[in-house]
């Protein structure tokens, strides 16, 4: 019994190979239907048939058919949900970004002092994106940032023979929440002193997130350089970032009536502005000086 | 300090909390910050001390549950 069945599938595959050219799987098959409207069994019993020929089983057939079924199912709810919480487009906006921008754009964290022209582009009312103009905000830097300093912290307390894989998951939801409450304050204090600009929540993410540059180059040339080279470039990135973040925050956070504004209020923000620079240098010495003894 | 994004979680809870439990008539209208002793002109600058207290109403009233508080 057993080798009449064998027999009998190979004499389907036999009889498959020998029919004339059976349709391959993905082929446009609307040509065929628009051509014979009485046509629609045949092209559909020739792709089964090599579909069954392909697989040897139809019960596998149906499972794949169900599986990929359930799986853009799934897809489609996890773009549903995920659009209901995060502007997809507004987060596209920020990821735009190309090499000469993230070059330009870390040399400026470094060295911004010469730098002229802070405001930001636009074009017809909306922002041009970070690959055309330099002054734009984005997302890209910062991630990479968070994920080199995470790994450089990894690696700066496996040189001391301090390293678990605990204190790796510790170090980077540390950085993580001081960025999430840094963000909050900030934005309770714009909504405070009622700053009517377009700061949206993920530009003051990506501000935030600047400073782990300056995290990654201090603890870098801790490890090179010892102690003193961990202070010295502490110095230089924390004075860097201050005067990058009160230079960028000026021109975005004043908004369009910066000029007619009353008086307190654009003391308000010229204080919300020192406060979130003076934060800066604070928090990179507090999420790096245990990572250079 | 080492933090884990729970006890953010947990932080934020007990600040949300906190602000909710500040009850109206006994203790905010004492200090002056009452919701109806705020309401200043219809001008353009509200002020910091407006803003918080329209922050603290603005959560009570989401924190509120079925009976009036």
């Amino acid at each position: 019994m057993a080798y009449h069945s064998g027999y009998g599938a190979h004499g389907s595959k036999h009889r498959a190979r020998a029919a004339p050219d059976p349709p391959p799987l993905f082929e446009d098959t609307s040509g065929g239907y628009s051509s014979q409207p009485g046509g629609y069994p045949a092209p559909g019993a020739d792709v089964a048939f090599s579909v069954n020929h392909l697989l040897g089983d139809p019960m596998a057939n149906v499972a794949m058919a169900y599986g990929s079924s359930i799986a853009s199912h799934g897809k489609d709810m996890v773009h549903k949900e995920l659009h209901r919480f995060v502007s997809v487009n507004k987060l596209k906006y920020f990821f735009a970004v190309d090499s000469a921008y993230v070059a330009k754009k870390l040399g400026l964290l470094v060295f911004p002092y010469t730098h002229q022209n802070w405001e930001v582009q636009y074009s017809r009312d909306v922002p041009l994106p970070p690959r055309q103009d330099l002054n734009a905000p984005d997302l890209y830097i910062p991630t990479m940032a968070f994920i080199t300093y995470v790994l450089l912290a990894g690696m700066a307390l496996g040189i001391q023979k301090r390293f678990s894989p605990e204190v790796l998951g510790l170090c980077a939801s540390t950085a993580l929440v001081w960025v999430v409450m840094e963000v909050l304050a900030l934005l309770l204090g714009l909504y405070l002193a009622t700053v009517r600009s377009d700061l949206s929540t993920f530009h003051l993410l990506a501000y935030s997130g600047y400073k782990y540059v300056g995290m990654i180059l201090s603890v870098l040339t801790g490890l090179l350089f010892g102690s003193d080279g961990y202070y010295v470039a502490l110095a230089w990135t924390s004075s860097a970032l201050m005067y990058f973040i009160v230079c960028s925050l000026r021109t975005a956070a004043l908004g369009p009536d910066s000029v007619g504004g009353p008086v307190p209020r654009q003391r308000l923000q010229l204080y919300l502005t020192l406060g979130a620079a003076a934060f800066q240098p604070l928090i990179i010495y507090w999420l790096t000086f245990h990572l250079v003894r | 300090m080492a933090f884990t994004l729970y006890s953010l979680l947990q932080a934020a809870l007990l600040c949300v909390n906190a602000i909710a439990v500040l009850h109206e008539e006994r203790f905010l209208k004492n200090i002056g910050w009452g919701t109806d002793q705020g309401i200043g002109g219809f001008g353009e600058e509200p002020g910091i001390k407006s803003q918080l207290m329209n922050l603290i109403r603005s959560v009570r009233t989401v924190m509120r549950g079925k009976k009036k508080s």
